[in-house]
């Protein structure tokens, strides 16, 4: 239990115990509720006063399946707000198994320094200096740090966004096969690690020194119980390894809640040409892989490997929210084109839902046609190689917007939507108003609750109670390095209760339902809200762009139907 | 009644040579329900089915009416 300091200033490491305040807490929770008592809300998210604070979350590191997400948070510069930005990949297993509670980037290095955040297989940490990776991209990078460190070493990066300081920059996470295909895409946390002076963080995974599980006897036994219900449950045990989340593409066109065509439309033209069975096969067709272990100590595989004509790897992890945002936003019903545009933001660094919304606002104000892939391909090139446009772009839908003076951009405090148009799907829609956060649809996604019978997607009454007790129980559980995949198993009465078993054991508690999700969401949700509400953000921040409420959505030509009153009741505590 | 019923997800994987293009049709009685259709494809309801027509999800008691192609995939919970 300690954190790391590097003082990126000073050039000074600092290894210091967990203090008493912060005890219990990991992943999520931890990097709010650090940022809302160190960082002044009211800073300069790329000056030198934000903090960098990576932590894993309170399972990551232990035996339990699953749980390798890594919490990434600071003030952002993209919403103004707090952020916490989770990613999949090595990194947060590793991390865990050196009893490493959090890295905390503090300072900023001298314009134009450059530097690695080193950490080896006994916990030591030392910052080298990176200027010979100066502006490459992270596919090259990641490469090059496996050379020189060995295979086993997991990394998180910035690419040529980062270091340029944009406001969608993503920090990119490799993956089990050393590729940066993961990200911490939101809110342009790569722009703070860029800003600090931090190329990347690369930490040895044969760490031996994980915290003690307080009670093993019960953690095994618990273990034991959610992973057999994470095998057997029909999404993770089955679905997920089928086709990923990309099985989402049928039934949002089947319900018409597909925003495309930047949120013009509900169901796109051709959407079975970007459909996750239409990728399955022609993966399968060219030889990839449908299936694939993205994660350490993942039993889930939703990852995918995507390759060309000739069988060539093109990118890996194609998932339905960067399928939708690059292929149907754009109105680009061709999957090599998304492919390749995935590939390019990952190796580029910057979110693929924030730059295929702006791709599409862009679009939408009559710069390149909808549905023309190799502009959409030029144009997000320009953002590595540094053009006033590319600039723009990098900076995401918001800047997009005031560049072509164009009003329909599909945001809430400067971040993107996600793939679920609020018109059509009016839960996700009070979730994207006013997730502390911005526009998120990990924030509390209604979905599953649609597509299970138990809420009407255009139903306006009870939403905002739903949304409110979704936020609560994604915001626990981004605390516990828990991927979300499988954790929708534990959304059952039995595995739910083994996850607190398994957690109470790691922290040698017990904890019961008003403890977990309960208690252990809504203080991370206050300690959000309080920081947006220093920072200057008030209730009326936490509002739809204007026509969601105006502009009907086919085919159910329905607006957001939620009242401002309503929005203003959902954190009731 | 003959309905045109398409598969997505893992639901697909029980009829060989199944097409996305075509989808799968099946004699229906008329009048019959989201529950039929599905005990007719020998889909049960613990693989987390969902039936879709003309935009709406349905629910078990939904007559399945003619000349509407029907989707039918897995409950997913997010991305």
């Amino acid at each position: 239990m300690k954190f790391i300091k590097a003082n990126m200033s000073k050039k000074t490491i600092g290894v210091e115990d967990v203090p008493q305040e912060y005890a219990g807490l990991g992943g999520r929770g931890l990097t709010s509720i650090m940022i809302n008592e160190e960082v002044p809300p009211k800073c300069d998210p790329l000056g030198p006063d934000n903090k960098l604070i990576i932590a894993p979350g309170l399972l990551s590191g232990t035996p339990l399946p699953n749980t390798s997400r890594i919490s990434i948070g600071a003030k952002s510069p993209l919403t103004g707000t707090i952020k916490e930005s989770n990613a999949g990949g090595t990194v947060s297993a590793a991390l865990g198994r050196l009893g490493i509670t959090a890295l905390v980037i503090e300072g900023q290095a001298p314009e134009g320094e450059l530097s690695t955040l080193r950490i080896d297989k006994t916990g030591n940490a030392s910052l080298i200096p990176a200027q010979d990776y100066k502006g490459m991209r992270t596919y090259k990078f990641v490469e090059k740090m496996l050379e020189v460190y060995g295979k086993k070493t997991s990394v998180l990066c910035i690419g040529p966004a980062g270091e340029y300081r944009l406001t969608a920059a993503s920090i990119q996470s490799s993956d089990m096969d050393g590729r940066p295909c993961r990200a911490a895409g939101r809110g342009g946390l790569g722009a703070v690690m860029g800003a600090t002076g931090l190329k990347a963080v690369v930490v040895d995974q044969g760490g031996k020194s994980a915290d003690a599980i307080v009670d093993p006897k019960a953690f095994k036994e618990a273990a034991k119980t959610l992973t057999k219900a994470v095998k057997e449950h029909p999404e993770p045990g089955h679905l997920m390894p089928t086709l990923g989340t990309a099985a989402l593409v049928a039934p949002l066109n089947s319900m018409g809640a597909f925003p495309c065509y930047n949120a013009r439309k509900g169901v796109m033209d051709g959407w079975e040409q970007i459909s996750g069975e239409a990728m399955a096969e022609l993966i399968q067709k060219r030889g990839g892989k449908t299936t694939h272990m993205g994660c350490a100590q993942c039993i889930i595989h939703c990852s995918n490997e995507f390759v060309d004509k000739e069988g060539k790897y093109v990118t890996g992890a194609l998932e339905y929210e960067t399928i939708w945002a690059m292929g149907g936003m754009t109105g680009i019903a061709d999957l090599d084109a998304i492919a390749r545009l995935d590939f390019l933001c990952d190796d580029i660094g910057v979110d693929t839902m924030s730059t295929g919304v702006a791709v599409a606002v862009a679009m939408d104000a009559g710069y390149k046609e909808f549905g023309d892939g190799a502009a959409a391909i030029e144009m997000v090139e320009e953002i590595a190689t540094g053009t006033e446009f590319g600039k723009i772009l990098g900076n995401g839908p918001a800047a997009i917007g005031r560049h072509f003076n164009h009003s329909r951009v599909p945001m809430v405090k400067g971040q993107g939507i996600a793939g679920y148009d609020p018109r059509a799907m009016l839960g996700n829609g009070v979730t994207f108003a006013t997730s502390p956060m911005g526009a998120d649809h990990t924030a509390g996604n209604v979905i599953g609750l649609c597509l299970q019978g138990k809420l009407d997607p255009l139903q306006a009454e009870g939403v905002v109670e739903i949304s409110r007790n979704l936020q609560i129980a994604i915001a626990a559980f981004d605390c516990t390095g828990h991927c979300f995949m499988a954790t929708v198993a534990a959304f059952d009465p039995e595995p739910g209760e083994a996850f607190r078993k398994v957690l109470g054991a790691k922290l040698g508690t017990h904890l019961g339902p008003e403890d977990f999700p309960g208690a252990m969401g809504v203080r991370v949700l206050k300690a959000e809200r309080e920081f947006n509400r220093k920072a200057g953000f008030t209730n009326q921040d936490d509002r739809l762009p204007k026509f969601f409420y105006e502009e009907p959505l086919p085919p159910h030509n329905t607006v957001f139907a939620i009242s401002d009153e309503e929005l203003d009741s959902t954190f009731d505590f | 009644m003959r309905i045109t019923a398409k598969l997505y997800g893992t639901l697909s994987h029980r009829f060989p040579g199944y097409q996305h293009a075509r989808g799968i049709e099946v004699e229906i009685p008329d009048g019959a329900t989201v529950k039929d259709l599905l005990a007719l494809l020998e889909i049960s309801e613990s693989k987390g089915a969902v039936v879709a027509m003309e935009g709406r999800i349905l629910k078990g008691d939904d007559t399945i009416r003619r000349g509407v192609p029907v989707h039918v995939f897995n409950a997913i919970h997010g991305g």
